[in-house]
């Protein structure tokens, strides 16, 4: 239950929103269960009323007050329950903007963020599912379970004071089991059954991908359907432990009302005797059996709920881990001071993937202040990690990397769905639209915006204008050669972009950067900007 | 619209199919409703004897066995109809997977290449997954929500048809409700996935820049925007919620109102106040009864309500799957032509013709024979028919015309060894990996394998040798060790016939050497090769060379 702490006290944050949405909910249960309570009330007061006119006895019954509650209460129900609706609503989507910007906070202080295997596109949906599941926590579970406790504490407690304490006890001794059984148990019995099924499901679907990569070669062997029949027993396993979680939810529901109606059954019971011993009057007999039976509703949605509380835990366990503020292996004491001359120095560094051999090993490299370094290596020469190790985004297996504040341009072109300003300004927050312009003339993308009817507030991304490979680049590129940074690592700058064009810009950049370090990487030298000095990884 | 058709259609059939145990939910629920009916009567009765006929409890203790027996039969019917309820849902979603999966084999590798693996794993895990709740829930709810409040109706009316037509106005026309639910819950829906599905775009959209935001320091005004974004989208939901929530408050209002009615009535005409109809004839047991009934009227319709998001799930799903499946249907029609065994000492190609675009057919009608024990080189442009004619050979695609034949077998009929441009590995250990084609593959094959395309050294450098796991810690086998992995498997299955597609293609120099000494491993062992290349050294293995453009194939 730990793993849920961080998580219940973001949600935690808004106590009036909750309390209000808590007292909504509870609005519309009591008139739910007032309007059957009375009405059982007035039918049966009526009934005996009518028997007594009817034997001509002098009977009168004040049909007002009771007639104006009934038709209160049906209204209060319709009225509280759409309240409840709209502004319980509008609290889960606030939670839900509070949960994802949290989380985005803390992802983004992560060290382990940075690590390659929490990029992929499936972290990305499991992260989604799993903030999803947190979404709905307080509106499925916290308010529904803590307002039947209340609402069965208050039962109790009117049948303890207006009836007698022997009923209010047989009650406690049916509800509060009821209740366990409806919650608790539900989240005890299917706690082991769903608590791992994402980490299942993502390992079948790690093996059907598998399995769809590896078609032809499989269908060669003649081994397709042999494979097939291995991941259809793996995906029926997870729908075996899904049906079993389903089915106990059932009975611990059928359980639960079963339970209620015995309490229904018991104040009915003890209130017949209470009324032979003449201690409360007929339609007083009726009132509490009625209402208990409107328990049932609450706690119908219940079960459902907790059994789903096993896959949230694990939800939430991930979330955290994934977060988590890694206790970074510290700079210790190889950070020498970097030489006033350089912008830029490696020294014996090595690069390696577990346990691997090193993709580089004992690089050193100075770059002094002001020189355009080209570094050329094939594909998975350790281009991209020397990149990173420039850039400071990763430490070097071992050796030492010194640099001047750096902007890097990551070899994965990242344009974020928002306008073309935004995505330039990340570079430099205070640039003037001027500034956007002319950088925007240089990596020759002028044209293509000022015929934009937006121009500068152009959305892109999906939603938006769609850019080719080449044009993402050239706006990312733009955005790094804002960014004022002394020192810039380029890693392949011109993927996507025609020869001519990459020119011309090689050409304004040379001007633009006048003064400034750069770093260049790339798979050949013409895909490069000219440079003092060319570097090859072998 | 024709997509939603073909989805429904689709799903029926499905039912069909899963119909025992629908209708074991079904029934199951109609008891629950039975029960509640005989639970609901038991207490009315309990309460008229106890008070209007003041008779003594213990008298009424059969009528309290009775309330209690409709309670149990009312749980245990309520806990098998969740289990049949998953049953079904079960036995449903592995149907769909295996009708997926023959799919996917008629389709064959070549046209399943052309998909990403990512797309067709979620059709067969996530979509099915999300037809659980319709079948589990949706489909027998919105049988029972028709059944349970006839039923209820009918006892209504037994006991006082006045109260029954007030029930029945409440909800004129169950059908006409449910469709209003629909729409609205329907609306509803969409309204709120399409909204979580931006405020989710926003976020994932900035988690995947994360870096970017880093190093240029823009994470905290990053943060800033997605709250803002987030609070904008929040405000023009609420602004439509606000109203497609009215369709939920109408059912509700519908049913407190008939609630009220219902007891004013019981209670006037139990008063004696109501001169015409059968008020008359009302006693406190069938004025209670009524009451206590008008709730489970509506209940069965507010929870299809609640479950319509199901089916808003499921059409969306089995729209997908519905049309993968035809375009295999589609692509599936033509041949299965008769085939004719040749000579089973040779590959025989005959008038084999195939065309992608019928103006400019990739191979027309050529004919060769390659013996057992050749090896083959297939040459020529890009886009000349040198892959589609390995192929035809692999089995992997019919053609439009003329006759293969294997070693006397149709193509495919006996198993071959295939070596792709795109290596395959799978998570798990060295012999899981050469086991997947060859499952009885012993230890010292799998290492001897493993030695002969070269990768001896990283096994030495593995703990476990063969029993360790090929990826440890991120980074896993170059393209090259890949490649040559798989060529391990063809060396350790013992194969007569070997197809490479380009096997030296993009490779360094170092697995390119281990690559050719294999395939001429394999070539002095007698295996038929065949492979399709530009690769000079590849040509000089061949003891011949097939050249394949403009449609013929010729010696070269």
């Amino acid at each position: 239950m730990r793993e849920l702490w961080p998580w219940l006290t973001l949600i935690f944050r808004r106590p009036g929103r909750l309390f209000v949405g808590g007292i909504l909910i509870l609005a519309t249960l009591l008139s739910g269960m007032g309007l059957l309570a009375l009405s059982g009330w007035f039918i049966t007061a009526t009934a005996l009323t009518g028997l007594l006119l009817a034997a001509g006895v002098q009977a009168s019954l004040n049909l007002y007050v009771p007639g104006g509650g009934i038709r209160f209460f049906a209204v209060a129900r319709t009225v509280a329950r759409y309240a409840e609706r709209v502004y319980n609503h509008d609290t889960v989507l606030r939670l839900l903007t509070d949960i994802r910007v949290a989380l985005f906070e803390r992802l983004s202080l992560s060290a382990r963020y940075r690590r390659n295997a929490l990029r992929g596109p499936q972290w990305l949906s499991r992260l989604t599912n799993d903030v999803d599941a947190l979404d709905t926590l307080y509106l499925r579970l916290i308010a529904p379970a803590a307002l039947a406790a209340l609402v069965t504490a208050i039962l109790i407690a009117v049948a303890g004071i207006f009836y007698s304490q022997d009923l209010a006890l047989g009650l406690l001794i049916t509800l509060v089991p009821a209740f366990l059984v409806a919650t608790v148990v539900v989240f005890l019995r299917t706690r082991h059954l769903v608590y791992r099924q994402t980490d299942a499901r993502e390992r079948v679907r790690t093996d059907v991908i598998e399995h769809i990569e590896g078609f032809a070669e499989l269908t060669a062997a003649g081994r397709t359907g042999k494979h097939a029949a291995l991941c259809l027993r793996q995906a029926d396993q997870i729908a075996r432990n899904d049906s079993r979680a389903d089915t106990r939810t059932g009975w611990n529901l059928g359980l639960a009302q079963v339970m209620v109606n015995l309490a229904v059954v018991l104040a009915l019971w003890m209130g017949l005797q209470l009324f032979q011993q003449e201690s409360i009057s007929g339609p007083v007999v009726v009132l509490l059996p009625v209402a208990l039976l409107g328990l049932l509703e609450v706690y119908s949605m219940l079960p459902d709920a907790f059994a789903r509380l096993g896959g949230t835990l694990a939800s939430a366990a991930r979330l955290n881990r994934d977060c988590a503020a890694e206790s970074g292996t510290g700079p210790g004491a190889e950070q020498l001071p970097l030489d006033s001359g350089h912008a830029l120095e490696l020294e014996r560094v090595t690069i390696r993937f577990g346990d691997h051999s090193p993709v580089l090993s004992r690089f050193d490299l100075t770059v002094p202040t002001g020189e355009w370094v080209s570094v050329i290596g094939s594909s998975g020469a350790g281009k991209s990690s020397l990149a990173e190790v420039m850039a400071g985004l990763e430490k070097p297996a071992s050796g030492c990397a010194r640099r001047l504040p750096s902007a890097y341009l990551t070899q994965q072109t990242v344009l974020f769905e928002d306008t073309l300003k935004a995505n330039l300004l990340i570079g430099r927050p205070d640039a003037r639209d001027a500034d956007l312009w002319r950088v925007l003339e240089l990596v020759a993308m002028a044209d293509r915006f000022t015929h934009e009817p937006a121009q500068l507030n152009t959305w892109l991304g999906s939603m938006g204008s769609q850019l080719s490979g080449g044009e993402a680049r050239r706006i990312a590129l733009a955005r790094v050669l804002l960014n004022e940074s002394p020192l810039l690592v380029l890693d392949e700058p011109f993927t996507g972009v025609d020869s001519e064009t990459r020119d011309s810009i090689a050409a304004g950049m040379k001007q633009w950067l006048a003064g400034k370090t750069v770093v260049a990487l790339g798979h050949a030298p013409e895909a490069l900007p000219a440079s003092d000095r060319t570097i090859r990884l072998s | 619209m024709a997509e939603q058709a073909a989805a429904r259609r689709w799903l029926s059939g499905l039912a069909a199919h899963g119909r025992p145990l629908i209708l074991a939910t079904v029934s199951a629920g109609v008891v629950v409703g039975l029960a509640t009916i005989a639970q609901m009567a038991f207490l009315a009765g309990i309460v008229h004897q106890g008070i209007v006929g003041e008779v003594p409890l213990e008298e009424l203790t059969l009528l309290f066995a009775g309330v209690v027996m409709a309670i149990l039969v009312r749980g245990i019917a309520q806990g098998l109809q969740a289990r049949f309820a998953a049953r079904c849902s079960r036995k449903v979603r592995s149907q769909v997977r295996r009708e997926i999966s023959r799919c996917w084999q008629a389709t064959g590798p070549v046209a399943m290449g052309q998909i990403s693996a990512g797309t067709l794993a979620r059709e067969w895990l996530d979509h099915t997954d999300a037809l659980h709740g319709y079948f589990g829930r949706f489909l027998p709810q919105m049988l029972l929500a028709v059944i349970v409040p006839l039923l209820i109706l009918a006892v209504v009316f037994s006991l006082d048809w006045l109260a029954g037509i007030f029930l029945l106005l409440s909800a004129p026309l169950i059908p006409l409700f449910m469709a209003l639910v629909g729409m609205g819950a329907e609306k509803l829906n969409q309204r709120h996935f399409q909204t979580i599905g931006r405020l989710s775009g926003q976020f994932l959209d900035k988690v995947r820049g994360l870096t970017t935001l880093q190093l240029f320091g823009q994470t905290a005004p990053a943060a800033e925007t997605l709250r803002q974004r987030s609070d904008d989208y929040r405000r023009v939901t609420m602004k439509t919620l606000r109203i497609a929530f009215l369709s939920s408050a109408v059912l509700e209002f519908f049913a407190s109102v008939a609630i009220a009615v219902v007891a004013i009535y019981i209670g006037f005409g139990l008063l004696g106040y109501i001169t015409y109809g059968p008020s008359d004839e009302l006693t406190l047991f069938s004025g209670l009864l009524v009451l206590l009934l008008a709730p489970e009227f509506f209940q069965p319709l507010r929870l299809l309500s609640q479950h319509y998001h199901d089916r808003a799930a499921a059409m969306g799903a089995s729209a997908e799957i519905v049309d993968r499946l035809q375009q295999v249907d589609e692509e599936e029609t033509p041949v299965k032509r008769a085939f004719q065994p040749r000579a089973p000492d040779q590959v025989s190609v005959q008038d084999l013709s195939v065309a992608y675009d019928p103006e400019r057919p990739v191979l027309d009608q050529v004919s060769i024979e390659i013996r057992k024990g050749d090896v083959i080189a297939l040459t020529g442009p890009s886009g000349g028919g040198k892959s589609s004619l390995l192929y035809l050979i692999a089995g992997f695609m019919q053609p439009d015309a003329g006759t293969i034949s294997v070693f006397g077998d149709a193509p495919g009929e006996q198993p071959f060894g295939w070596l792709g441009q795109s290596p395959f590995l799978v998570h798990g250990t060295w012999a899981d990996n050469l086991r997947l084609t060859t499952p009885d593959a012993s230890d010292v094959a799998i290492e001897t394998a493993l030695r002969q395309v070269g990768l001896g050294d990283l096994l030495n450098s593995r703990e476990r040798g063969i029993y360790s796991r090929i990826t440890e810690d991120g980074q896993g086998l170059s393209g090259g060790q890949a490649r040559r992995l798989s060529l391990a498997r063809v060396f350790v299955a013992n194969y007569d016939l070997i197809l490479l597609d380009e096997p030296t293609a993009g490779l360094d120099s170092d697995s390119e050497i281990y690559i050719l000494q294999a395939l001429h491993k394999l070539a002095k062992a007698g295996k038929t090769l065949i492979f399709a290349t530009h690769h000079q050294a590849l040509l000089t293995l061949a003891n011949r060379t097939l050249l394949v453009s403009e449609g013929g194939v010729k010696d070269a």
